[in-house]
């Protein structure tokens, strides 16, 4: 009896932290249970505002068509994928203020405009913005 | 005297929360600080390859397009001209995100083009297409 009035008195005198553990450790599962900490890898996309066609000086402008069946136009000439980078540093050479215009044609791959856009990127070229072709 | 002894006595009986507080606390700020909140579009495309694909930190407004051109948001399939609302809607809640269009690799360029043109009329200037770099993960 005694024992237990004295346990009573060591509460009173501190303050009972009991509550306070409940509300943070439902707090942490929370936050466990809705933490994702998958991060998401990308590749910025520019696309010219409001004017897709706008024409630029043709001088200014790096022009890399994608066909519908996949063929890549650099500048109007067909090349491979594997040659898109060296033609836009060959360009890029030529005209250094240049920025690469991507026109795929909307059937087009989505995969083939993102690895062209990406070796634009590779190629040096600051400014690649996208622009879709009917 | 006795008194200090009594409460002694008390502290080897039961078991002391202090510590615990302690590391679960630390726990807490952690996973509130790391969590962003990333809105899974519920569908895992074949992310095109790219050597430029850098991480993005604050893309948590994911758009998913399939290889059929579906569009799923949050989990399901949405409409083309839901895009527009449902992006505003995430942006309203977090205005710092960017969307991430997360492109099957065999999606058209159209779809993809459209869902990025309304994902920018919503107001988001910040928009990428999903990639993966060389050996990474698909």
């Amino acid at each position: 009896m005694q024992h237990r009035r004295r346990r009573r008195a060591a509460e009173d005198a501190g303050i009972n932290i009991t509550p306070l553990l409940d509300i943070v450790f439902i707090l942490l599962i929370f936050f466990i249970v809705t933490t994702s900490f998958a991060k998401e890898f990308g590749v910025d996309m520019n696309r010219p505002s409001n004017a897709p066609v706008k024409e630029r000086e043709r001088a200014e402008v790096i022009a890399v068509r994608i066909a519908f069946d996949g063929s890549i136009f650099v500048e109007d000439r067909a090349v491979d994928l594997r040659a898109v980078r060296a033609n836009i540093e060959t360009g890029l050479a030529r005209k250094p203020q240049a920025s690469v215009v991507v026109v795929a044609h909307r059937d087009a791959d989505a995969g083939l405009m993102v690895r062209v856009v990406d070796q634009a990127r590779v190629a040096g070229a600051s400014n690649v913005s996208l622009a879709a072709a009917r | 005297m006795a008194v200090k002894r009594g409460r002694a006595a008390e502290e080897d009986e039961e078991i002391s929360l202090t510590p615990m507080l302690d590391v679960v606390f630390i726990l807490l700020i952690f996973f509130i600080v790391s969590t962003s909140f990333v809105k899974e579009p519920g569908l895992t495309p074949q992310r095109p390859l790219a050597e430029t694909a850098a991480a993005k930190a604050r893309g948590n407004i994911l758009i998913g397009v399939s290889a059929t051109d579906a569009i799923w948001m949050h989990k399901r399939r949405v409409r083309m001209d839901d895009v527009r609302p449902l992006v505003e809607a995430a942006v309203a809640e977090s205005p710092e995100s960017s969307v991430v269009v997360v492109a099957d690799r065999r999606a058209s360029t159209g779809a993809v083009i459209d869902v990025m043109d309304r994902a920018r009329a919503a107001g988001v200037a910040n928009i990428a297409v999903a990639a993966r770099q060389e050996g990474q993960e698909v």
